[in-house]
This record gives structure tokens, C-alpha cells and sequence, in this order.
């Protein structure tokens, strides 16, 4: 990536509910610096800022030194999942209004018709509106736009004082012009209210799903915008002259440009990040199948990987949300450090609830007064009493009173074993999501490795293992900031594709020209973004199917029609196990663009040797009290060895090595923990 | 003839060696569940009509070694599917490598209820033993008979139904059948269609044996042997433990009933009974009568239910929302003795017409739910059935040409409130999904006007019913044929505890203009011509509670989502909606009048239905 002479550092900054991470490459020398600062969810790009300062003043560097901001954010997951965007509400073709309520018309397949309930449409009925239009299939304009019912409707948003709207009309992915004059006209009527169109965010036939996905993306648009101004700004004023890229949910990033036309494009922003660190981390030890879990302060992200591939899914879904974006396929829940463990009906519940930084658990001493997951392990001595290499102290005190006033007075528990209680609950509530992406799909975590990273991941690693007899632990070298790390792996992505508009044998000369248009779009791209000429990749891919089938096999554009339908044929055979007798058709047609990124330096630990305990504390193992010996991660060399109990210790995460395991030094720099059994 | 009980008790798992710990039992029930969701993908993928791919009309499921259903879908109206096949080809000759397909009625005791559901089956066998079966079943869009489409409300006996295809070895060790595939694909007026679509299916018949395959590879042939039968028995014993806490000793009955058979019969009554006794040794035992349900008709809506629906059925209410539970076997196996008479509309007497059973299966599911409310559960109050429109004609293409074309479109309707919920706005089935606009008019002839919910559809009551849909079409084809089923017009589905029923449905063609008419509910030969604006609403389900409890937020919210008008919100939930927002002073005022409620409601409010 070229960037302004002098300016050969790339900054990443992955902003959690806790904590925000940041990791600085030098792309000159591939070195890498790491800092962590809390949270500030009233206006993360606070944090962001102060992060980034704080990363430049370890490294040496200036702003001017700066050529490029790397971003990872929850910020449009969280408001879909909470229901916390914009006001929205919906544009559509007369006749319609009811396209939300209805949706694909079913009861899930693995519904229990009995029990289950519709869930509320992001935007209900009441702000669905109708302008009179009609474009037929194919583009041609049946009934041309009444703008009359376009200035009515927008009256009607107005008074019902949406924030946002989202237009949809039937077939605009054949012809979008009705829906931007629409789209216009209401940004012309409605003056600092976000409109977008289906076109801008998915041109595909299906009106459900794409009303959806608009509606979402129409939500989450002004607080994203918001969002990315202010970064901006904060840039800016702190002289950094840098392109800001944000990671996507396909585990690309892309410019922040694109991102404010479709937000929706980063609804699992952060944790693809992490799954795409983890993978490199992973790789770097010569392991291919592993089952991640990103703990952070307020939820848990569970992912899958199989022989290195990280799993894309187009049928993702955000919350209750189909959502027809290429995302990473994973799973996310309520559980995290700052989950808040308290009595209901005599019960012990851990989560979803959390204290996020401010407060955060009673034992940062910002008047939280809750117990949490995290104050549950400074009770116990399994996290010590100081984080980020000593810029942050926990009061031990605050945290056991928390757990015994809240939790074992109520409970007639001793301190220790209340604390024991929250986290196997909490180990249980990540135990049902791991299940959820092995077990449920077939795999068996047995033959997995388990990567637990983010702040309170490598606490947990030992438990969740036993739980599911996985017998392999790897803790990646630097698990608090993982996600940062992956920014920096990440490369540039993006995606340009047409639909043909009428599906039908391949064309050569067609194909050729609409290639010959997407190849331009992804030059222009690449121009915008800045990618040398070595750096970039294009792929040509052609989506086929036999006349007539819902499904269309991804097949690289092979150039001739016979090496397409052969090349087609071959991989209909492979996956389904038959071909047929049937005409082959070309359904659209796409360029896949990627901007290669410098990698980070691959770490060479020097060789250890062995591994010294710098001191000992005391934990409250189910056993009783043992004083369990502590080591400094940073001192640790390739080959060391130890066992359990033990407690590492490093900047970004604490780490504890369970009795019954053993941890050896990986000379990438990760800890490998096998169990003894 | 009274068909026997359900199919005997699985039986314990012999040594404790090959027992299937708890970890391993969620391995093997998620990877079924894996392989199901694979299988399905691949039907969705690579099956050519829309009635399979875009509609979804298929559901896969997974045997034991002697063929009992371990792992189903959750859809409560499988029987036994396996012995049908095994009458004919004992399983104890059976090889890795064969397939088995059946789609007859009769000759499968109602396994498949109506000729276009074609079944294929497949034997899994590891290391010469026979470990499981896994089948793929799919509704296809022609297989010939009485008009295209092959059901027809004009039907009067299964011959006109199309080809029959009984229980027969389609794939021999690997060898196919060629000669039964060309027969069967020459009685399809869409040949296409036929040959991808069971191409489809044999392809994901053979991924599911070759997944299973592995996973028996995995575990071991005794361990996934006690693998199923756990999973069989712990469905069956929960459902045994819930039918004794809904149902005290005694008998508890129910009626219900379809509007006709649409050839001038009706209304035909369904009559359910379930006794609970306790046998000497203080067992319970359960024995569901049907008996008295009214003769079979003429027309096609006879409903030759397999004698595990009715088990499958309140398994699948009794296992609730619980992601971790089972649907399979172990629900018919809960009841002791099931009682149908031949020649009723449950148990019709071949050839009887069988193409238009699925408002009479609908029906039947919400009669199940009376008799578990009779004594006093908690079911959801009555479903509309399910509606469908057929269209075959021909239209000018593109080229000038004039070609045919065949729409099967179904419609959703609404489903009955429950104690803790709404009923279900707008939805057909679980699984089946709609025809998107946008999809339609691509690939017919034909132009949505309208596509929204019926206001007022849905059941009144503190839970309201869900509202059925309002489709509206605008025919491009030159011309067509079309046939209707919308039942529960003259029967509504009844609501409870208070609520109302749910709205009938009805079909104009040209409403609001001097050629307007009114179309049959179950019709067949109604002739469309290209210009003609054809109108179909379809049902609600029933209410749950009085109207006067439902919280006026909610009342509000409905109005102006358009579920509920103005009117009804005043007169019926007592609730003053003036500019957008609730009158108060005046919705207090309307419901200091509560108007007086019984346990059901039809039409009106009855102590019981009959």
C-alpha cells in the first residue's frame, strides 16, 4: 500500500465494549507495538484517539508517520441487536405495505409452529409507506412515479419523525430509477434524516430480503455516519493525514466511503477481525482446525475454522435478521468479564446484562457495585490485582464484597465457592454456543484446538476445554489485542458484480464486455483505495446453474462456453454427485477485487531457557488454597515448558494454566496447553 | 378396519459396553441434524420446480435400523414411512447401494397422503450391518391425472390423481432402474421438471448415506445404535409424562370440522376422543378415537391418516420450543391404540380421491389442539387452512410464441393465539415459503397488484389471531384454467378462553366492476382470461381471551399497522383510536360495557363446539 513518503506505519484499533485495542505496524520492518485503554461507550471515538496516541508515543512515531488507520467496530452490530438505530421507516411499491409482516410467508423449518412467535420486524407496519409506481420484470416502467405520493409520504415522515428511511421498490435492481428519484426526493424533503436505497446495498431480486436488508442498513446509517465523522475529525485535529479503512464482515476492509453508503456491510465488523488474527495465529504453529472464542468484556464471539478456511455465509443472520451480506459465519452471545451475575428467584444468573467499562466490575473501582465475571476471578486470585503491566489496578477488596453481599450471603455460599458458581455458569452459557458451531454442524470438538482470546478469553481456555474433552489449548502471543492483530492481517476487499438481466447460455462477447465493465469498477476502486499495481488481485467469477434450478455454483471464469459448461459440470458433479441433462445458464457475473496488505514480521521467539517463575500467589483452586507460581510472558522463550497451576502474565490478558494441563512455548510465540489425560 | 397401534417400543440397547455416553448423544443428534441441513440444501440448490426450490415442499428424516423414525422434521403429520417399503422388500434383503421409492397412498397406509409427495428411502449399512435409513420426500408439481398439477378439487377417485408408483426398488446395489424413471417421467406433463427434481432427491438420498455412513464410521454401529434408541425414548417418555398432566383420567372429546368436500357434501365433522386409563398395575394408557368422524366424500379431501399422525402431532405440542428435544417416533409410540374407522373421512376406502387432503390435515391438527384445550392445556386456538390456487394455461412468450405454463401458489393464512402469544400473521406452513413478487412475475404470466395482510382477519381477543393474506393477481396469460381451496369459510377456526374465530376467506375474480364474480371455495375449471383481476383473502386464525384485555397499546399498534380498522378496534376491543393515538377517557368509558364470553367461539360463543 502506498502511502505518503515517510508515512510506512499502519495503525489497527479494534474498539470492544471494554476495552479498545490497538496494534501499530512499522511496514518497513514488520515490528509490531500493542497498547489497550478502556472503553468510553458514550463517544468510543475517545478511546479510539487516545489508543492511537498512546501506540504512536511507544513506537516513536508522529502522526505525519502514519499512512493508514485500520478500524474494526461493533457499533452497527450492537444497535441491531439491541434495537438501538435509527428511527427507521420504509418506502414501497403500493400494494405492498405489508412486505415485512409477511416475509417468506413460513414458520422456520426448525420452528416448532406450536411455540413460536413471528419476531417484530425492525420496522413496523405503521411506518411502512406506499408511493404509487410500477416497474414490471425485466425494467420496463409500467405506471410512471407519482411524485404527488412521494411528497404525501414524505409528509407522513415527517410526522412520524423517523430518523431514517429506506426506500425498496419492486424490480429497481432491473431498473433502479424510480427508487432514486424517490430516494432523492425524500433527501431534498426530509433534511438531516439518512435515506438510502436497495440498490445501494444489494441489487438482488427478492423483495423481502432486500427491504430488509435496507431497512437495517437504513438504521444503523446515521449512527455509523456519526460515528465515522467523528473518527475523522479526531484524526484530523491529531494531524494524521492517513486513509481510514474499516473492517467489513466478509473479514476485508474497505474505505470508509463505502462503508457510510453501507454500513450494514460491517455488522460483525470486530470479531471478523479476531477470527482472521486467530486463523494467522494459528497458522503460524501449523494448526488448521480451530474452534475460536473471543471473550470480551460484554459478549463472546464463537467461530469454526476447518482446514484454514474461515466460513463465509451469504444467509447470515444478525439477531433474528437474515441478513444477505457476505458475513463470517459465527456465533455471538451475551456473556463476557463484565457480565453481571446476580440472584433472580433464587437462582444464580450470569449475563447477559453487563457493566461494560463504565462502571465495569466493582474491582476497577468506578463505583460498580455488581459482581461480575471478572470480579469473580480476582476473588479467586486467578486474575491478579494488576492489569495492563501495572496501569491499572483492581481492588480485590471491592470485588469480594461484591461476590459475597450480591451472591454468597444470599446464597449461603462461601466466597469461594459463589465465585466458582459465576463462572461455571458463564462457562456453561460459552460451552452452548461452542456446541452450536461444532456439535450442531457435525464436528467434534475433540479434534479441534481451541484458541480463547480477547481480555478474559486465556482465563477461561482451561475450563471450556474440559468441558468439551478438548484436549489442545493455544493461546495466541498477544490474545488481548488479537483483533487489532487481524486488522493488520486483513486485506482490501470488495466485490462487484450484475446480474444478467435475463439468465441464459453463456454469451462470450457479453460476458466479456460486462467483465470488461466490473474489471473498470474495480480499478476505480483500487485507485480510491490506493493500492499499488503489484498489490492487486482481481478474480473473474461467473455464477451458474442448470435452467431452472434456485441455486448457482461459483465457477472461475474459464473464457470459452465449452470450458465454462465443462468447468461447471465438473463442479456440479463434485458437490452434488450428478449432473443433468439440461441446458446451462450464466445468472450473473462477478469481480472479486483484493488489495493485498504488508504483513506483519513473523515473530521468532528466541529459545528459552526454562521458564523461571518470577513469583508466587495464592488461587483458590476447588482443591483449596495453593500458591501457584506466576510467569511474565515476555520472558518466556521458545521450547519453555511448565505445568499447571500457573498463572502468565502479559500486558493485554492474563492466562491460567489449570491443574491437569501443561504449557509449552511455541516458537511463534503462542502457548500450547495439552491436557495431561 | 381399525389400523393397530403405532409401531412397537423401541427396544433397550443390550450391552452397556456399547452404550452412548451424553456427549456423544449431542454429537450424533447435532450431526443428524448437520446431515438434514445438507441434504436440504442441496434439494433447494439443485431441484429444478419452483414448487421444490423456491416454495420448499420437501422434509427429510432419519430411521433406525429396523426403520423406526429417529430424527424427523417439525412437521406433524409423518407416519410411518419405512414399512411400507418393507412389506414388499423385507429388510433383511436389502444391500448398500439400493434405493426404494413409493408415492401410494393406499398401498402405504397414508405414509404419503396425496400422489405428487414422492418418498425416497435408503438402507445405511457399515461393515455388512444394517445401522439406518435416511429419506428425502418431495411434493412434485405434475405426475399426470385429471388436469396439470395432477390435484384437482374435481377428483372423485386417486386414479385422477396421477401415476401411482408403489413401494419399489428403484436403485439395486447401485444399478438404476432406468425403465420405472422413463415411465414415470412420460406421465409428467413437465418432464423437465420430474426428471431434475428426483434427480435432486436421489442425490441428497445419497449424501445423507454417505454422512450418516461416516458418522457410524465415527461412533461405531452399537453406540449410534443406542444413540436413536435414546432419542427415541426420550421423546416418548416426555410425551407420556406431559399427556398424563394434560389429560386427567377419563375420556375428552372434540369436534371439528371442514366446510365440504366441494361436490355438495358438508359440513364434515371430525370427531376426536382421548381416553386415559390406568391399567391394573397403575400404567397410564392412551387410546385417541377418531371413529366418530363423519363418512368419506366425494371429492378430494379424504385424508388417509397414518395412525401416527395423530401421536407425531401432540409430540410435537408437547415438545415445545426446546431446541435440545426431538421430533421422531416417540411421539406415536406414546399413545397405546389408535382407533380409525374405514370408510370415514380419516380412513377412506380405496380409490377414494385423496389430491385435496391438506385442508382436512390442517383441520385435523387444529381438532388436536380443541381435544388438548377441551381439558383444559394450553394449545393455540383454531388455524385457518392453508390455501392454494393452480393455474394452467398458456401465454405468448417473448418470441411471439404461444407456450403453457403451470402456477401452484400458496397462500398464507393465520394462525390460532396462544395463552402466552399472538397467533402467527401470514404464514402457510412451517418450511413452506412464498412465491417473492418479484420471482413470480419474472417466471409467469401473471402481475401482483396486491400482497398484503386482511385487516380484521385475525381472531379478536387479549391474544389476537393471526391475519391471513390478501393476493391479488392481474393474468398476462392468454388463458387459464384455475382451481381454489380455501376451506374454514362456513367453519371459521374457533377462538377460546374468550376470544373470537378468525375471518373466512374468499376468491373474486374482478371485484368492485360489472364482471364481478364470486369463485367457489373449492373449485376446480374457473376460467381466467388475460386482463381478469383475480382477488383472494384468505383466513385468520381464532383469539385467545376477551378483546377488552388486550392492552390498548396494542390495539393501537394493530391499527395502524392496518391489522385491525378503526371500527373494530372500538366495537370489539373496546378501544377509542382517534388521530393516531388511544381516546382514554373514551376507550375506559367503552369498556366498563365487557360484553359476556363462553369457552369457544364460532361465529358466536358456545360452551362447546359440535
Amino acid at each position: 500500500m502506498p502511502s505518503p513518503e515517510g508515512a510506512r506505519h499502519v495503525v489497527a484499533v479494534d474498539i470492544g465494549g471494554t476495552f479498545t485495542d490497538i496494534a501499530l505496524l512499522d511496514t518497513a520492518s514488520g515490528h509490531v507495538w500493542r497498547a489497550k485503554t478502556p472503553s468510553v461507550p458514550s463517544d468510543p471515538s475517545q478511546a479510539f484517539m487516545t489508543g492511537v496516541g498512546l501506540a504512536m508515543e511507544k513506537a516513536g512515531i508522529g502522526a505525519a508517520d502514519v499512512g493508514r488507520v485500520l478500524h474494526g467496530t461493533t457499533i452497527a452490530t450492537n444497535m441491531i441487536l439491541e434495537g438501538k438505530g435509527a428511527s427507521t421507516a420504509l418506502v414501497t411499491t403500493r400494494g405492498f405495505r405489508h412486505v415485512l409482516t409477511i416475509g417468506r410467508q413460513d414458520i422456520p423449518r426448525k420452528a416448532n409452529l406450536y411455540s413460536w412467535v413471528k419476531p417484530e420486524r425492525p420496522v413496523p407496519a405503521a411506518r411502512v409507506l406506499e408511493v404509487s409506481e410500477r416497474i414490471a420484470a425485466g425494467g420496463a416502467v409500467l405506471e410512471p412515479l407519482d411524485e404527488a405520493t412521494v411528497v404525501a409520504a414524505a409528509a407522513d415522515l415527517k410526522r412520524l419523525g423517523v430518523q431514517a428511511v429506506a426506500v425498496c421498490l419492486l424490480h429497481s435492481f432491473a431498473n433502479p430509477e424510480h427508487e432514486l428519484r424517490v430516494t432523492a426526493m425524500l433527501r431534498d424533503a426530509l433534511p438531516g434524516v439518512a435515506v438510502t436505497s436497495s440498490v445501494d446495498v444489494q441489487p438482488v431480486v427478492r423483495e423481502y430480503e432486500r427491504s430488509l436488508a435496507t431497512v437495517l442498513n437504513a438504521g444503523v446509517m446515521p449512527g455509523v455516519s456519526t460515528y465515522i465523522g467523528r473518527l475523522e475529525t479526531r484524526l484530523t485535529e491529531a494531524g494524521v493525514d492517513a486513509p481510514l479503512l474499516l473492517m467489513q464482515s466478509n473479514g476485508g476492509v474497505a474505505g470508509a466511503k463505502t462503508i457510510r453508503r453501507a454500513p450494514a456491510l460491517t455488522a460483525l465488523s470486530g470479531p471478523a477481525a479476531g477470527v482472521v488474527g486467530a486463523r494467522d495465529v494459528a497458522a503460524a504453529c501449523g494448526i488448521s482446525d480451530i474452534i475460536t472464542v473471543d471473550i470480551g468484556g460484554t459478549s463472546a464471539d464463537i467461530c469454526l475454522i476447518k482446514d484454514g478456511q474461515i466460513g463465509l455465509t451469504q444467509r447470515g443472520q444478525v439477531g433474528e435478521w437474515p441478513l444477505p451480506l457476505p458475513m463470517v459465519d459465527m456465533v455471538t452471545i451475551g456473556a463476557g468479564g463484565g457480565s453481571i451475575a446476580r440472584i433472580v428467584d433464587g437462582a444464580l444468573n450470569v449475563g447477559p446484562m453487563s457493566a461494560g467499562a463504565r462502571p465495569g466490575p466493582a474491582c476497577y473501582g468506578h463505583g460498580g457495585t455488581e459482581p461480575t465475571v471478572t470480579d469473580a476471578h480476582v476473588a479467586l486470585g486467578t486474575l491478579p490485582d494488576r492489569l495492563l503491566g501495572g496501569a491499572m489496578t483492581l481492588d480485590v477488596e471491592k470485588a469480594r464484597s461484591a461476590v459475597m453481599d450480591k451472591v454468597a450471603r444470599p446464597l449461603g455460599l462461601s466466597l469461594q465457592d459463589a465465585a466458582r458458581g459465576i463462572l461455571a455458569i458463564v462457562d456453561s452459557h460459552m460451552v452452548g454456543a461452542m456446541r452450536v458451531v461444532s456439535v450442531e454442524r457435525g464436528h467434534d470438538p475433540r479434534d479441534f484446538t481451541l484458541v480463547p482470546f480477547g481480555g478474559a478469553g486465556p482465563l477461561h481456555g482451561c475450563s471450556l476445554a474440559e468441558l468439551l474433552s478438548i484436549p489442545r489449548v493455544m493461546i495466541p502471543p498477544a490474545p488481548g489485542v488479537l483483533c487489532a492483530d487481524g486488522l493488520l492481517a486483513a486485506d482490501l476487499r470488495a466485490e462487484f458484480s450484475r446480474t444478467l438481466p435475463v439468465a441464459g447460455a453463456v454469451d462470450v462477447a457479453e460476458i466479456e464486455a460486462i467483465y470488461t465493465d466490473l474489471a473498470a469498477q474495480a480499478v476505480a476502486w483500487f485507485d480510491a483505495e490506493e493500492v499499488g499495481a503489484d498489490a492487486r488481485t482481481t478474480t473473474r467469477v461467473t455464477m451458474m446453474r442448470y435452467k431452472g434450478q434456485g441455486g448457482e455454483l461459483a465457477i472461475a471464469w474459464a473464457g470459452s462456453r465449452e470450458a465454462a459448461e465443462a468447468a461447471f459440470s465438473a463442479a456440479h458433479e463434485a458437490l452434488y454427485g450428478f449432473t443433468l441433462e439440461a441446458p446451462i445458464e450464466v445468472v450473473t457475473l462477478r469481480v472479486e477485487a483484493v488489495g493485498q496488505m504488508p504483513q506483519p514480521e513473523k515473530i521468532e521467539l528466541g529459545k528459552g531457557s526454562g521458564a523461571t517463575p518470577t513469583g508466587r500467589r495464592p488461587v483458590h483452586l476447588a482443591t483449596g488454597v495453593a500458591e501457584v507460581p506466576v510467569y511474565e510472558r515476555a520472558e518466556l522463550g521458545a521450547g519453555d515448558a511448565f505445568a499447571g497451576p500457573a498463572i502468565v502474565m502479559q500486558l493485554d490478558a492474563t492466562t491460567f494454566v489449570a491443574p491437569g494441563w501443561r504449557c509449552s512455548v511455541h516458537a511463534s510465540g503462542a502457548l500450547l496447553l495439552t491436557h495431561d489425560a | 378396519m381399525t389400523p393397530a397401534s403405532a409401531a412397537a417400543l423401541s427396544v433397550p440397547p443390550a450391552a452397556p459396553a456399547s452404550r452412548c455416553d451424553p456427549v456423544t448423544l449431542e454429537i450424533v443428534r447435532g450431526a443428524i441434524r448437520a446431515v438434514q441441513a445438507e441434504m436440504e440444501a442441496l434439494i433447494e440448490r439443485t431441484a429444478i420446480s419452483a414448487f421444490i426450490r423456491e416454495k420448499k415442499d420437501f422434509y427429510t428424516a432419519l430411521f433406525d435400523a429396523d426403520g423406526v423414525m429417529a430424527v424427523g422434521s417439525m412437521v406433524p403429520v409423518f407416519g410411518d414411512m419405512t414399512s411400507p417399503v418393507f412389506a414388499s422388500f423385507p429388510k433383511e434383503t436389502m444391500h448398500p447401494g439400493d434405493l426404494y421409492w413409493y408415492n401410494d397412498c393406499y398401498g402405504s397406509r397414508g405414509a404419503v397422503s396425496h400422489s405428487n409427495d414422492q418418498v425416497l428411502i435408503a438402507p445405511i449399512f457399515h461393515e455388512g450391518r444394517r445401522c439406518a435409513f435416511v429419506m428425502c420426500w418431495a411434493h412434485f408439481a405434475d405426475i399426470g391425472g385429471i388436469r396439470p398439477g395432477s390435484i384437482s378439487p374435481d377428483a372423485t377417485d386417486i386414479y385422477q390423481e396421477g401415476i401411482i408408483i408403489p413401494p419399489t426398488k428403484l436403485i439395486d446395489r447401485g444399478a438404476v432402474n432406468e425403465a420405472t424413471l422413463t415411465i414415470f417421467h412420460r406421465n409428467s406433463r413437465f418432464p423437465d421438471q420430474s426428471r431434475g427434481d428426483l434427480r435432486a432427491l436421489m442425490g441428497a438420498v445419497e449424501l445423507g448415506v454417505r454422512r450418516v455412513g461416516e458418522l457410524v464410521g465415527r461412533f461405531g454401529a452399537d453406540v449410534m445404535e443406542d444413540a436413536l434408541a435414546q432419542l427415541l425414548e426420550r421423546t416418548r417418555k416426555l410425551v407420556r409424562t406431559k399427556l398424563a398432566e394434560t389429560f386427567p383420567v377419563g375420556t375428552h372429546s372434540f369436534t371439528d370440522a371442514i366446510d365440504g368436500d366441494g361436490h355438495g357434501s358438508g359440513p364434515l365433522k371430525l370427531r376426536f376422543s382421548l381416553t386415559h386409563d390406568k391399567a391394573p398395575g397403575g400404567e397410564d394408557r392412551f387410546v385417541f378415537d377418531a371413529t366418530a368422524t363423519d363418512d368419506q366424500s366425494v371429492g378430494p379431501v379424504n385424508f388417509l391418516m397414518n395412525p401416527g399422525v395423530p401421536g407425531m402431532a401432540l409430540g410435537l405440542y408437547f415438545l415445545g420450543g426446546d431446541p435440545g428435544q426431538v421430533c421422531n417416533a416417540g411421539g406415536p409410540q406414546a399413545l397405546d391404540e389408535i382407533r380409525l374407522r374405514e370408510g370415514s373421512l380419516l380412513w377412506p376406502k380405496f380409490p377414494a380421491s385423496l389430491g385435496m387432503r391438506g385442508l382436512t390435515m390442517m383441520r385435523v391438527l387444529a381438532g388436536i389442539n380443541g381435544l388438548v384445550n377441551a381439558a383444559g392445556g394450553g394449545a393455540p386456538a383454531a388455524h385457518s387452512a392453508y390455501v392454494i390456487t393452480i393455474m394452467r394455461g398458456t401465454y405468448t412468450n417473448a418470441k411471439g410464441e404461444k407456450d403453457r405454463f403451470l402456477l401452484a401458489d400458496g397462500l398464507g393464512v393465520g394462525y390460532g393465539a396462544r395463552p402466552f402469544a399472538d397467533g402467527i400473521d401470514t404464514v402457510y406452513f412451517v418450511a413452506q415459503e412464498n412465491y417473492p413478487v418479484e420471482f413470480l412475475e419474472i417466471g409467469y404470466p401473471v402481475r401482483l397488484l396486491e400482497y398484503g395482510v386482511v385487516t380484521d382477519s385475525g381472531g379478536a381477543g387479549r391474544w389476537r389471531g393471526g391475519c391471513g393474506v390478501v393476493r391479488e393477481y392481474e393474468i398476462l396469460a392468454d388463458e387459464a384454467l384455475m382451481a381454489l381451496r380455501i376451506d374454514c369459510v362456513t367453519n371459521p377456526p374457533w377462538g377460546m378462553a374468550g376470544g373470537m374465530s378468525g375471518g373466512p376467506g374468499r376468491a373474486y375474480v374482478n371485484k368492485g366492476t360489472p364482471n364481478e364474480r364470486q369463485l367457489k371455495p373449492l373449485s376446480d375449471g374457473n376460467v381466467l382470461k388475460k386482463g381478469d383481476i383475480l382477488r383472494i383473502e384468505t383466513g385468520g386464525g381464532g383469539g385467545y381471551g376477551h378483546p377488552h384485555d388486550r392492552p390498548p397499546a396494542l390495539v393501537l399498534a394493530d391499527v395502524e399497522g392496518g391489522f385491525v380498522t378503526v371500527e373494530a378496534a372500538r366495537r370489539i376491543y373496546g378501544v377509542a383510536v382517534v388521530d393516531h393515538a388511544v381516546d382514554e377517557a373514551a376507550t375506559a368509558r367503552l369498556r366498563s360495557d365487557r360484553y359476556p364470553v363462553k369457552a369457544f367461539h364460532r361465529n358466536e360463543y358456545v360452551d362447546a363446539l359440535s
